[in-house]
């Protein structure tokens, strides 16, 4: 179908987003921001029939605090993940990959849920979300699913959203007081480039001989889907923790990598910058 | 569909899923705004939306229903360039000048922001705006000039 043959329907509200989508899910394409599907639909990789265009959709631009977690709704731009109070206290990691992503212009207009929907084993808020254990809410019209980010993805490209859902909002437990994260990203440059490698750490629970009672250590770009690094996770519940340790930890990441090689590295060199952003994230985390 | 673009009510009649783009430059014959890489990476297609630089190739017309849209050609008030225009030909900003509408809309966006930026928040402001001519030292010096000039 021609891009000047293809409907764009914009509902009010999310109710009626739902019931369009509960009753016309053949060819029909969510668009939010649009910065990855009009440039997939111009491509061609692309062709649905309609477009819902849920930009507008005043209900799901949020971010709340509520009962000790952070919930972020779908059409919530990284310019409002940047300069949200409540992200930059409670979730500094996903602050960091937000910031990060493509530039001003990009930063003003795509959001948390199309990089969520777009499923790129590269979007730059995943390795973040994974680490701090978000929930993906699926809504359809008659009810809201709260899956586990690491069961959303289901395979490269490929989610666990239903043809009558869309991504409501994300939700995680905040950052506390003895609670350290770090995001690290490796592009060709600082503006407007796709990851080759980003690297999120968070862990939680500091207690008073410095170990943490949990850690997260997740990969961006180097498998079809983003990847934790459960033995670099384990090997942090050692104490005291030392750069050592850090170090020894984060070259067991580079075996949770399992990369490709692309125009923007090859896989040995990915494997490489694996350890090193590790390394760098952890010893932001625990000592910076 | 009907937005307001350059201060005056525009209503077009074109196909839903065309970018705010190419209906600027082929239905309203407004050519400010470039279409260069038609990905969100060069900038060169900047405009402001109810208040934000955006990139108009990465924005279905039908999104800009309703909202403000300013190009490099609104900037223009009275016949009269605006302090970013102004500075751009004082300290000889431009070489081809292919970039330049797009890299005027972001520093004129950023001032509307932030009328005293520093070099670095200029700097950021640009990043998404890309010169092959590579001529940034003096567009950033002339955007601290019209800085001077501003008036909010």
């Amino acid at each position: 179908m021609m891009r000047s043959e293809i409907d764009v329907i914009t509902p009010q509200n999310l109710d009626e987003a739902l019931a369009i989508l509960h009753g016309t899910p053949n060819g029909l394409r969510i668009v939010a921001g649009g910065s990855d599907v009009i440039v997939q639909l111009r491509d061609g990789v692309i062709r649905p029939q309609k477009l819902l265009n849920i930009l507008s959709l005043k209900e799901l631009r949020f971010v709340r605090k509520r009962d000790g977690r952070i919930h972020i709704g779908a059409l919530s731009t990284y310019h409002d993940i940047t300069t949200s109070p409540l992200t930059r206290d409670y979730a500094w990691p996903l602050v960091d990959a937000s910031s990060q992503i493509g530039a001003v212009q990009l930063q003003n207009t795509a959001t948390l849920g199309g990089n969520l929907g777009n499923a790129s084993p590269a979007g730059d808020t995943l390795p973040p979300l994974y680490a701090l254990d978000a929930i993906v809410v699926a809504r359809n019209k008659s009810e809201a699913r709260e899956i586990p980010i690491e069961q959303f993805y289901v395979s490269y490209r490929k989610t666990a959203l239903k043809p009558d859902e869309l991504i409501a909002e994300v939700h995680f437990k905040e950052l506390g007081n003895d609670d350290r994260g770090a995001y690290r990203k490796l592009g060709l440059r600082e503006a407007n480039a796709i990851s080759i490698v980003d690297v999120a750490t968070v862990l939680r629970g500091r207690d008073s001989e410095g170990a943490f009672r949990e850690a997260r250590v997740t990969l961006g770009a180097v498998a079809p889907t983003i990847r934790r690094s459960r033995a670099c996770e384990q090997a942090l519940s050692q104490k005291p923790i030392t750069r050592e340790i850090l170090k020894s930890a984060s070259r067991l990441a580079t075996n949770d990598a399992v990369p490709i090689d692309d125009i923007r590295g090859s896989a040995k060199y990915r494997k490489e910058v694996v350890a090193s952003l590790v390394y760098e994230a952890l010893e932001e985390a625990v000592f910076g | 569909m009907s937005f307001k673009l350059n201060g005056e009510h525009v209503t077009v009649k074109c196909p839903p899923a065309y970018t705010l783009l190419e209906v600027l430059r082929e239905e309203l014959h407004v050519t400010g705004p470039k279409e260069d890489c038609a990905k969100g990476e060069c900038g060169a297609c900047t405009v402001i939306k109810d208040g934000a630089p955006v990139c108009s190739c990465l924005i279905l017309v039908s999104q800009a229903e309703g909202s403000e849209i300013i190009t490099s050609e609104g900037l223009i008030k009275d016949g009269k360039l605006n302090p970013v225009q102004e500075a751009f030909i004082e300290k000889g900003a431009v070489q081809c000048g292919h970039c330049i509408p797009g890299m005027i809309v972001s520093a004129s966006a950023l001032l509307m922001r932030n009328p005293n930026p520093s070099v670095n928040e200029i700097r950021t402001a640009l990043s998404g705006n890309l010169c092959r001519c590579t001529g940034y030292s003096k567009i950033i010096t002339a955007v601290q000039e019209a800085a001077k000039s501003w008036k909010q």
